[in-house]
Order: C-alpha cells, then structure tokens, then sequence
C-alpha cells in the first residue's frame, strides 16, 4: 500500500505541470497546425483541406519581415552581448557593497510593463525629440528621423531583452572561485590571459542562456517593431500579428507561426550544438 | 586539473527506459483528455455559410421598448444623445464602440452572423462597402420603413438610391464624410496633392490607410485613372505603387485612426485621413489642416444596418428614425465635425456652433467635392485578388 503510494507519486506532482501543458501548449499546437493546413476565407468559413501551399504562398509573400527578424534578433543579441557582459561582469567582481543595487537596477525596469516602455521610446526618439535633433546634429539620424528605421527596432529589442542576458551571465560569473583567477595569476598568467582562459569559459553557460534567452522572444517581437518601426521595418511577429486580428487569413499566418517555430528550434539546436555543447558540457573549450 | 564546471545543464540523472515509456503513455493520456475537453468546445472557427437568397424584411411590432444594443465606431457620438433617447423612448440603450476596422469587425462577426445570429446587438454601422457585403451575404434584413418617417422625410436627396442600395432598403447613412489629406502646415505647407506624398523630399513622414478601399483609390487618382472605370490592373498598380513606396520606407506607418498621434507629435508631415478627424485635431493644434487633393477625395458613408437575428428591431428603428430628427441629429454632428445625412441641420447649428455650421469641411459645396469619388466597386473575384495584393503590402 505505501509502496505504491510512493511509485505513484511523481506522477502526481507531473500532471498538474503535463496536463497545463497539454491543455495550454498542446492543443492549441494541434489545432494551430491542423489550421495551418486549412483553405477558405473569413467569409466563406475555414476548411481543412492539406493546404500545403499555405507555406510555400505565405514565405514567397512574407519573405522579407522573416529574414528581417532573425537579423534584427540577431544583432540586437549580439549588441546585448556586448553591452551585457561587461556589465554583469562589473557588478560580480567589481559591485562591492553596491552589488545589489546594480542587480536592482538592471531588473528594475521590469517593473513597468514592456509595452509602456517601449511607448516611452516612441517619445523620446519622436522626430521633434531634443534626443532626435542631437543624434541629428551628430549625424546619426540619416535622413533626420531615427523612428521608423531598423536602428530604432534594434536598439529597441536590445534594451527591452538586456536584462535577460546579463542576469544568467552574472549568474554564472558570481558562482566563480576567485581563488582561480588568483592561481591563474600565481602561474604568470596576464590579466589578460586569465580573462580568457579561466573566467570566459567558465561563464560560458551564462552566455549561452542569455544569447537563447535574448534571441528566441527577440525573433517573434512584434511590439518593437510596431511601436519603433516603420513599413520597411516591420518583422515577422508583425506580419502574423496583422495576418491574425486585421487580415484574419487564419491559415497563413498559423502556417508563418509554424515556420517561424520551426526555424528557432533549427538555429538554437545549431547554436548548442557548436557554442553550448561546449560552453555547457565540456572543458576541452579551452584547451590550455 | 582543476575542473570546478558547475553543472546548469540538467542532466542529473536518466529514468530507466521502462519508466520513460510509461511516462510517455500518461503524457498520451493527457492529451487524450484534453483533446476530448477541446472538442466539447465545437467545430472553433471554421463557420458554415447562410443561406443566400430571400432577404428577410423587419418585424416592427408595438410600442418600442426594452433593451438596445447598437455597434458603432469610437467618438461618433456625443455623450447626451443616448440618455435623452432613453429618457424620451423608454428604452435602454447599451451603445458598443467596437467598430475600429471594417474587415476586423466583420471577422468578429461572421461566426455569429453564418448562424443568423447578431452577437446580440440590434444595429451594426459599417462603410458602405461593408454594408454592401454584408447584404449580399445575407446576413442583414431589409428595413420597415413605415417606422422610420423621419428617414424618408429628411435624408438628404444626394445618398438616396446609391449604387450600394438602390432602393434604399437596408442601409440609413450614420455620417459621411471626405478621405483626403490631413497636412501640418508649419511643417509642409508644399503638400497639395496625393502624387506630393510619393515625394522623396517626405521620405519616411507620411502615414496612409490600412483601409484599403480609402488609400488605394486615391493613389489611383494621382495616377491618372479615372476611378469611374477602374480595372483591376489599375487597382494592382496602385497597389504596387505603394509597395514600393512602403519598401523604400517613404511611407512611414500605415494606420487607422491612431494617424492622430504621429501628426501631433510631428513625426509625420502629411496622412491620408478622414476629414471629422482633421476638424477635431485642429482644436488642438491649429497647424494640422484637412487639404483637399488636387486629385480629389474619396467620398463615403458609415450605415446604420439591422442584422439577421437582432434582437428588438423595434428599438432599433426607433432609434434610426430619433437620429434622423434634425435637432437630435445637430447634436450628433456638432461633436464628431463629419457630413451630416439629415436635411435641416445646418440653420440648427447656425444658432448653436456658427463656425461649424459656416465650414466647408461639415457642409461642403458642390464645388469643392467636385473631383471627389466613391469608392469604385470590386467583384468577388477582384476583391479576394486586390485583397490580396493589398494586405501582402501592408503586413509584409
């Protein structure tokens, strides 16, 4: 009896988790995917026919916002990378008795929901802003508007997505001995070299999760785009978006959303397959 | 060698196979359940079409009472009507501003609509070509018109019989109005015409239409086709006029009615935009002014129309011929500055808004409409192509 009882309960504590998922992911997966193969129209009601071409029309039309995302996404990540690194970096080793407070800053713009912040940088960078006549003066708005340009979108996505890259990187960057830097040190290693033999790869992991964490949403932003973009801007989260609630060509855009899925799983299994096996399982990473 | 790796990647341990399996088959048998839940729910939204053909006509009956519900377009009305309405009929009114989008309110409607059904609501007011399909879908009734005198008597002569309505049977214009150019003279006092938005000079500060049926005719116009025998290619044209002009970012947003934000805050020089708007910004900012195109304007109406299934009709014509009093009606159109369809509203307004009543923009003359169109009609098979066409542009 308590034998059983006791078999029985991991799968317990599983469902409420398996069966939210397959309430909440699952079905809607099945009836996404079951719509993405649908013809018809609005007017004339929805069919399920093995619409293929569905895929193939939607990316021939849509070609353009989806290459757009993954540039977008990926340059913002990188620029996030950049800044993030060196960031979380200061404020592991450098933060001293302000560690916290940095921490709190760098989530603190959460606590404003994204949507309103990213109005706010409909404002400030608004053609007539002081912030927009200065980048102007100093020649980094062309044409005299810095909204509506692919510069806006991914400056955008980098700030709103920055604290998902630091915090995993300063996650790992805190679990650090520095009792491994200072050997690294003791064994005439530069400064330099420390840097990149000791303390790079071992936050590795923290890259790792920022980049996925920071790329996999930026890629099906829309808000960004919508908010700081103009038409020549606009990427894919926009178009399904549109295909969605104005269009309502159901099929299409079920068809992008699939696509769309199918491509970021595509790139991050490439990205831990070459970056992360290594970052996340390994030492041979850097080999000394 | 010091390995201090921390371990973030999870792998912590491996269920034998056997348990893997039977996980496997309770994960099965969750979705099973909750496939079984879904399907409970109906057929989601895949409708099935009415049936086409006779039309149903109204039912009026009695003394108009009980509940009303009405679907009309964000701050087309003043906030007085509804009350005095209810005071003087009776009946309660419960007014829905969810109409932001021809085609996206049609989307929200139609599941009901297949069904003969309204979503509870009474009236519908939708432009004319919306209006139109709806009709022709069979999903709105003919109109009693022994209950609405005050239509018969006071529409103007100018929207009686119009080609989406012959007859005059289902559809009582709510408000007219112009499509043309909404210009911030301080900033491009140069914009006179449609072809001035195409400009490089305005690169990037310009918004159009998502309604298609405003923008792309008037790219038409300055492209020279005379709108009155507008072809399919001509609509494709324009249409890829556009396109390029989205790609090259020379047009800056395509928008509804939030153009009011872009032209306040000066991101943009210019929209194409509805003229009851134009009046209304002015208020605020005396340097947006509504410019009529050289090429003309488009013309149209939003209609008042009973759909299939609504509940009470009675009110709801009650409620059409109360409109269609000049003196409920120059209260209506004293707040939303738009083309007024009831004749003897302007001596009215002359008493109580005299620069309402003297503008040109509320009241305009023969002449100054004279180039302006409706929007020419599509086919179906037209529609769906230009359709499209149009939507690749605007979403892409």
């Amino acid at each position: 009896m308590a034998s059983s009882r006791r078999r029985l309960t991991p799968y317990l504590l599983l469902f409420p988790g398996v069966f939210w998922l397959v309430l909440f992911f699952v079905v809607p997966m099945y009836y996404m995917a079951r719509l993405s193969l649908d013809s018809g129209t609005i007017e004339k009601g929805f069919e399920f026919t093995w619409q293929w071409s569905n895929y193939s029309d939607a990316l021939t039309l849509y070609k353009d916002p989806f290459i757009r995302a993954f540039e977008y996404a990926g340059a913002a990540t990188i620029i996030a990378l950049l800044i993030g690194y060196p960031l979380a970096y200061a404020i592991a080793f450098k933060g001293g008795k302000w560690k916290n407070a940095m921490l709190v800053a760098v989530i603190a713009p959460f606590f404003t929901t994204y949507l309103i912040r990213t109005y706010a940088w409909q404002t400030i960078l608004s053609d007539q802003s002081p912030v927009t006549k200065v980048l102007d003066a100093i020649g980094l708005a062309p044409g005299g508007h810095v909204l509506a340009t692919a510069g806006a979108v991914i400056a955008g996505i980098t700030y709103n997505f920055l604290p998902f890259m630091v915090l995993p990187i300063y996650a790992s960057l805190e679990r650090v001995d520095p009792r491994l830097i200072e050997a690294a040190k003791d064994l005439y290693a530069s400064s330099r070299s420390a840097f990149v033999k000791v303390t790079l790869p071992l936050s590795a992991p923290g890259v790792v999760a920022g980049t996925l964490l920071t790329f996999i949403p930026a890629s099906g932003d829309y808000v960004n785009a919508f908010f700081l973009g103009g038409t020549n801007n606009k990427m894919i989260g926009n178009t399904i978006q549109g295909l969605f609630l104005t269009t309502r060509d159901y099929p299409a855009a079920a068809a992008l959303s699939f696509v769309l899925m199918a491509v970021i799983m595509i790139i991050v299994f490439i990205y831990i397959r070459f970056a992360g096996s290594e970052a996340l399982m390994g030492e041979e990473a850097a080999p000394i | 060698m010091l390995n201090p790796r921390v371990k973030t990647d999870g792998t912590g341990g491996r269920a034998p196979r056997a348990r893997g399996l039977k996980m496997v088959a309770l994960a099965a048998l969750a979705l099973a359940a909750s496939l079984a839940i879904a399907a409970c729910g109906g057929g989601g939204i895949e409708g099935s079409n009415s049936e086409k053909g006779k039309v149903q006509t109204v039912k009026v009956s009695g003394k108009p009472s009980g509940q009303l519900t009405i679907s009309n377009w964000p701050l087309y009305i003043d906030k007085n009507t509804v009350p005095e309405f209810e005071k003087a009929t009776g009946i309660s009114v419960k007014y829905i501003e969810d109409v932001n989008d021809n085609a996206e309110f049609f989307a929200k409607m139609q599941p009901f609509l297949a069904k003969g059904e309204s979503g509870g609501r009474s009236i519908f007011v939708v432009t004319d070509w919306m209006a139109k399909k709806m009709y022709d879908l069979g999903y709105l009734q003919n109109l009693d018109k022994a209950a609405i005198p005050n239509v018969e008597k006071n529409l103007i002569p100018t929207l009686r019989n119009r080609p989406i309505d012959p007859k005059d049977q289902y559809a009582v214009p709510w408000q007219s109005g112009m499509t043309g150019l909404i210009v911030r003279e301080d900033l491009a006092p140069q914009i006179k015409s449609i072809c001035d938005l195409f400009n490089p000079k305005y690169k990037g500060k310009v918004d159009m239409l998502t309604e298609m049926r405003d923008t792309v005719p008037l790219v038409m116009k300055c492209q020279g086709v005379n709108l009155a025998h507008a072809t399919e290619q001509d609509w494709l044209n324009a249409i890829d006029k556009l396109k390029s002009a989205a790609d090259s970012g020379q047009i800056r947003r395509f928008t509804g009615n939030d153009y009011a934000r872009d032209l306040t805050s000066g991101d943009v020089d210019a929209v194409i935009g509805w003229s009851g708007d134009a009046i209304q910004l002015q208020q605020d900012n005396p340097n947006i002014q509504f410019v009529m195109p050289k090429e003309g304007c488009m013309l149209w109406s939003d209609n008042m129309v009973i759909p299939v299934g609504a509940p009470n009709p009675t009110a709801a014509e009650a409620w059409m011929n109360y409109v269609y009093d000049p003196k409920n009606q120059a209260q209506i159109t004293d707040y939303n500055y738009y083309f007024s369809p009831v004749k003897g509203v302007q001596p009215l307004l002359k008493k109580t808004d005299p620069t309402a009543a003297k503008s040109k923009l509320i009241f305009p003359t023969k002449q100054f409409t004279a180039k302006c169109d409706a929007a020419p009609p599509l086919s179906g098979a037209e529609e769906t192509k230009v359709t499209a066409a149009f939507n690749a542009v605007i979403n892409g």
